[in-house]
């Protein structure tokens, strides 16, 4: 099981009764938590639950009806996705959702170039030419382990990469959060052992919202749960406690914890 | 009654039945871009057809009404190998598909003034009786205009809400991949609704060929106010495409008291930036953020 | 892609060498070949290069035109001056659009450009006062100036190689752009653009500003088309002027910046002689787009490039 190892108690990110609506269903109801630093939280519930939609709510996608976020303390509720992005928010998404034509490379290059705060060279010198993102990029490509794919298409990565990608992406933007939506669907147990290993090293730089299906996986990594149900939460804590709770068992009858 | 409201309302009428062709040419577009995702830019020229058709037919059949029940006939006998042969190999690929449909109008267009020749022709008033309202006389011919488009859409409506297939085919605008997930057959939705949409645009020529001049070129217009109403009403929305085309052609149609023709487009046209900028997707399309 | 740029500056010296050699009649169709290539080039940055399927270029290019031919008869402009005040016209005209249009959902987009660009048609028509409506304006062209030499585009060669130049410098222009992070931010928008507003990019700006070099160079076509046939007409509105640059690209291969030339080559060869024996050449102009749609859906240099990448 996880250790909490939450180093301070300062809160990252805050939700707080956020609810939004889709013509009469209900997709998210008044749902609040939060995510402090260091911490691995993981969002877990059936499917239908809203843990999506709540991502989306989070990272500017969506609007809420009601309700705010927070992030470091500001208000990030109706800022667009690239804004909420550049204060720190990093995300991936459910299916992979990468650029097809563009090299792993490229890709991560694309992430890290965003975080240039004067773009002087952006009309007129060689993308290739600047070796400090360059080498960067590099790096974030080892981290994750696809260094010696650095110069292939994305279409042309298995499925499994593409999805190490797609968290290669969200790290490059420099996030003090990331949101990992399913990171392990469809992957092979080899590659979910090299992922969660990822995440675990990931974890010590940065917070970590993670939906995840797989109780294995949730048990290895998270500190703490939220389980929402039908939108909304139906309990929250640590692994064990969250186990103990009577609601949770009856959804999930059948699993041991 | 003064007589400037006599006029107004004259022009009124005259707008809200222009409104009805306009409506059923605009939900046959609406139609094939809301299950097809394709921007039909041969649509101004299936009305043509339509027209052309219907002209060329009434001397020989001798009978208006029976011209407007055979070119819908023929206009499906030639929409349903377009959809099938051209449009259908590029499905998912939108601007292919488009410029596709450009080809096509261009075929279209030539082969009518190659056939029907370049000048622009009267046709004669199908029933030339006139109906007296509010003391002012109104022709009959217009008044049936109105009827049948009001028959027409209720038929398509049933069609739409009632039929099992009607709902496939709204099925489909929801989401195609779901529908064909379910089990539809999803190339029957295709092809009927590019038959059926260009069916309806086809009528629409057949019944609006008395009453404006008939000439190859006279989709164009019609094409960019179709277009006008399907954005304004918001792709995908046939209650939206509906609205829109009643009220855009009611509002044109007495503008035209006084404004002159350039300036009631340009009006209309600036109330569809306006609408854009506040819904960018149009009045009723599509979800928000 | 050093296969593209082999392409591009080898078709350069192509026509370079070709100025010299060609009868007149032909060499008048290769000025336009190279005219419509900028245009093409243009037009390949919108769709080709950020997906956005505008049916409105006919606008900048119109603006180009009158921008260029304006200014000689009312400010007298030389022809280098006229040219750029077609680009900024073409410029100053896709600011004003894109504002309205760039934000626009993919389809939209379309049919909304269609529609702007078909009420600027009306207009043209109507401002005769502005425009010479249908009929046009005529204007001499002044020669350039150089200082020590006067160059009249009256001389074939002369307007040959003035267009020749202009089209060098708009692909170098390009190149540089596409090769730069710029570039790169294209193709990413190209390729998701959700995942590159998720990285953090402000997407509509992005897709603002290739809105506007994809405008600015159809200006440019426009007014190197209205000093080399020293006219302007309404006529450059029409619709026809916005489908081309889209048949262009797509015939000849999108995102390939000199792709759309091979495109721009056929259909103005198909036009040049099929137009005349074949009085209704547009039919055959249809059906010949839906053969190459046919033949290969990423357009003629597209296909040749994936089968040397394989």
């Amino acid at each position: 099981m996880a250790e909490c190892r939450i180093t301070a108690n300062e809160t990252l990110l805050e939700i707080r009764n956020v609810s939004r609506q889709f013509g009469g269903l209900t997709a998210v109801d008044d749902v609040s938590t939060t995510v402090k630093r260091g911490e691995i939280r993981g969002i877990i519930g059936p499917n239908g639950a809203g843990k999506t939609t709540l991502f989306n709510l989070i990272t500017g996608e969506l609007r809420p009806g009601s309700g705010k976020v927070l992030l470091n303390g500001e208000d990030i509720t109706s800022l667009s996705p690239h804004v909420i992005c550049q204060k720190g928010l990093g995300r991936t998404f459910q299916l992979t959702f990468v650029f097809p034509e563009m090299t792993v490379l490229e890709s991560v290059w694309v992430g890290l170039y965003s975080r240039k705060k004067h773009r002087w060279d952006l009309f007129f010198s060689k993308a290739e030419r600047s070796k400090d993102v360059m080498e960067e990029a590099i790096e974030i490509c080892q981290l994750v382990g696809l260094e010696d794919r650095i110069y292939e298409r994305a279409s042309n990565l298995s499925y499994g990469d593409q999805k190490v990608l797609e968290i290669a992406m969200a790290l490059s933007t420099g996030p003090s959060i990331l949101l990992l939506d399913e990171p392990m669907q469809g992957v092979g147990p080899k590659e979910a052992d090299n992922m969660v290993e990822l995440i675990e090293k990931l974890s010590k730089r940065m917070s970590i919202l993670l939906i995840e299906h797989d109780m294995d996986i949730i048990l290895r990594l998270c500190h703490n749960l939220t389980v929402l149900s039908f939108g909304k939460v139906i309990a929250e804590g640590t692994c064990s406690e969250v186990g103990m709770n009577k609601e949770v068992q009856r959804i999930y009858i059948g699993e041991e914890m | 009654m003064p007589e400037w409201v006599v006029d107004v309302l004259f022009l009124l009428m005259n707008g809200l039945i222009w409104g009805l062709i306009i409506a059923l040419i605009s939900l046959g577009l609406s139609l094939i871009f809301g299950v097809m995702g394709i921007v039909n830019m041969a649509h101004g020229d299936l009305y043509m057809l339509g027209a052309i058709l219907g002209f060329s037919l009434y001397p020989i059949v001798g009978n208006f009404w029976l011209a407007l029940i055979i070119v819908p006939v023929i206009i499906a006998v030639i929409a349903g190998p377009i959809e099938r042969y051209v449009l259908r190999p590029y499905e998912g690929y939108h601007s292919v598909t488009m410029i596709a449909t450009v080809a096509i109008s261009f075929i279209i267009q030539q082969i009518g003034l190659a056939t029907y020749g370049g000048i622009p022709k009267k046709m004669p008033d199908p029933w030339p009786i006139s109906f007296s309202i509010l003391g002012v006389s109104y022709p009959g011919y217009r008044l049936l205009i109105a009827a049948i488009s009001v028959l027409i859409l209720v038929a398509v409506w049933l069609f739409l809400y009632r039929t099992s297939f009607g709902i496939l085919i709204r099925a489909s605008i929801q989401d195609k991949q779901m529908a064909s997930a379910m089990g539809i057959d999803v190339n029957k939705v295709l092809i009927s609704t590019f038959v059926l949409g260009s069916v309806l645009a086809a009528i629409g020529g057949v019944l609006a060929a008395p009453v404006t001049q008939v000439s190859y070129l006279m989709g164009n217009d019609v094409a960019l106010l179709a277009f006008i109403v399907v954005i304004i009403g918001g792709l995908g929305s046939l209650e939206g495409t509906l609205i829109a085309a009643l009220g855009l052609c009611s509002l044109e149609g007495v503008m035209a008291f006084v404004l002159t023709p350039t300036q009631s487009k340009a009006a209309i046209f600036v109330i569809m930036v306006i609408i854009l900028m506040i819904r960018p997707r149009g009045l009723f399309g599509g979800k928000e953020r | 892609m050093t296969h593209r740029r082999t392409f591009a500056l080898g078709s350069l010296a192509v026509f370079a060498v070709l100025g010299l050699l060609l009868p007149s009649g032909i060499r008048s169709l290769v000025i336009q070949i190279m005219i419509f290539s900028v245009f093409a080039m243009g037009y390949d940055v919108s769709l080709g290069f950020t997906n956005q399927c505008s049916l409105g270029h006919s606008i900048f290019f119109g603006a180009g035109a009158y921008g260029a031919i304006l200014t000689i008869m009312h400010l007298k402009a030389g022809p280098v001056l006229s040219l750029f005040a077609g680009l900024g016209a073409g410029f100053f005209f896709a600011i004003v659009l894109g504002i309205v249009c760039v934000r626009l959902s993919e389809a939209y987009f379309v049919i909304v450009t269609a529609i702007i660009s078909a009420v600027f048609h009306l207009l043209a028509m109507d401002l005769t006062w502005l425009t010479g409506g249908d009929d046009g304006l005529s204007a001499t062209i002044p020669p350039i100036s150089l200082g020590f030499a006067k160059l009249s585009l009256y001389n074939p060669l002369v307007n040959y190689y003035f267009v020749l130049l202009f089209l060098a410098l708009s692909y170098l222009f390009l190149e540089r752009v596409i090769k730069a992070p710029l570039g790169k931010i294209f193709i990413a928008i190209r390729e998701n653009e959700k995942r590159t507003q998720f990285l953090g990019y402000n997407v509509l700006g992005y897709k603002l500003i290739a809105f506007v070099i994809s405008a600015s160079l159809g200006g440019l076509s426009g007014a190197l088309y209205a000093l080399t046939l020293r006219y302007a007409s309404a006529d450059y509105f029409s619709f026809y002027w916005s489908v081309l640059p889209v048949v262009w690209c797509l015939v000849g291969g999108l995102g390939t910046l000199a792709g759309p030339w091979i495109g721009v080559a056929i259909m103005s060869l198909f036009q040049y002689y099929v137009s005349a024996w074949f009085t209704y050449y547009l039919l055959l102009f249809g059906i010949l787009v839906l053969i190459v749609l046919k033949v290969s859906r990423k357009g003629i240099l597209g296909y040749l490039l994936a089968k040397g990448a394989k």
